[in-house]
């Protein structure tokens, strides 16, 4: 057996270099985030959210984390529903890609408005825990909605 | 759960294991380019730079090597295509981009991933007219098969876009 050892070690070496965050916790994590938002939870938003994070929303606007989690803590965006679907996680070592949709009414600076959005995320795999790192979505409108289902 | 020592006769078994396991991880996930590999960020922004002027030639040969077959592209009006439909639309006319200007503002590489954010005019022909876009956009890239290949298009329209 002893002999056999290092034919093992070769053989293992993939699982090695296997992600140390699984699929189930990247939609986990993504979930948690949007959950979060519904609630102004801004403590675990600080904890899912990349301090690199770029944060690109359906108008065409980039914040950095200060700049996203700033609005949804003073309340200059303030999230009424959110219904999130998460329609496929791909793993890649330490970072994972995430697509999916999602349906939000929000309040922004007193102006209230509800969407359907494709979206793409991407987790880093940071402290133990996945990170989102890129956020960025599109919205569906109505002519495109059926071509999109 | 009590654990034994493995006999002789078991080391078949114990390898063959491991080996399908190895399978099974290797399938499942994509592995880390070796360092310098990719070519880092010049190699993505050629990569961007030759796949928009794919897009306004319509060169279906140069789109099916920097498109990943898992490719999800969302236009900016939330229409979403696959790579083959993508592809399929431009050679057809269907979908016409007279031109396209791009600027990117950022590269970032996550190992075998990579993300590019930017924006672009472009002009698309519909329907005999032209229509001119100005987007911001975000597109994921994967390193796959020793190249970089786009999986993940988003863009939106900005305010000052001509067409809303």
């Amino acid at each position: 057996m002893r002999r056999l050892l290092p034919l093992i070690a070769l053989l293992a070496a993939p699982l090695a270099a296997a992600p140390r965050g699984d699929e189930a916790a990247a939609r986990a994590t993504i979930l948690q985030r949007f959950e979060a938002a519904l609630h102004a939870d801004v403590a675990t938003l600080d904890r899912l959210l990349a301090d690199d994070l770029e944060y690109c929303n359906f108008r065409g606007t980039c914040q950095t984390k200060n700049e996203y989690i700033g609005e949804v803590r003073s309340g200059v965006l303030k999230y009424l529903t959110i219904e999130p679907v998460v329609d496929r996680v791909k793993l890649y070592a330490d970072t994972a890609t995430v697509l999916g949709r999602v349906s939000v009414t929000a309040v922004r600076s007193g102006e209230e408005r509800s969407v359907h959005l494709l979206y793409a995320g991407v987790l880093a795999w940071r402290d133990d825990r996945w990170q989102l790192t890129t956020w960025a979505s599109t919205i569906i409108e109505p002519q495109a909605e059926t071509k999109s289902k | 759960m009590k654990m034994r020592r493995t006999s002789p006769r078991n080391v078949p078994i114990v390898i063959a294991t491991i080996a399908a396991m190895t399978m099974l991880c290797g399938n499942s996930v994509a592995k880390e380019p070796a360092q310098g590999e990719t070519g880092g960020e010049a190699a993505l922004r050629a990569a961007e730079l030759k796949r928009f002027e794919a897009n306004v030639t319509a060169d279906a040969r140069v789109l099916g090597e920097v498109l990943d077959d898992g490719l999800e592209y969302v236009h900016s009006n939330g229409e979403l295509d696959s790579k083959q439909s993508f592809i399929e639309s431009l050679t057809s006319g269907r979908r016409d981009y007279a031109s396209t200007v791009a600027d990117i503002e950022s590269v970032r590489i996550l190992g075998a991933v990579a993300i590019i954010r930017g924006k672009a005019r472009v002009t698309v022909i519909d329907a005999g007219s032209s229509r001119d876009l100005h987007i911001g956009y975000t597109d994921v890239w994967v390193w796959k098969d020793h190249r970089w290949q786009m999986t993940a298009w988003r863009s939106a329209r900005l305010p000052d876009s001509p067409v809303k």
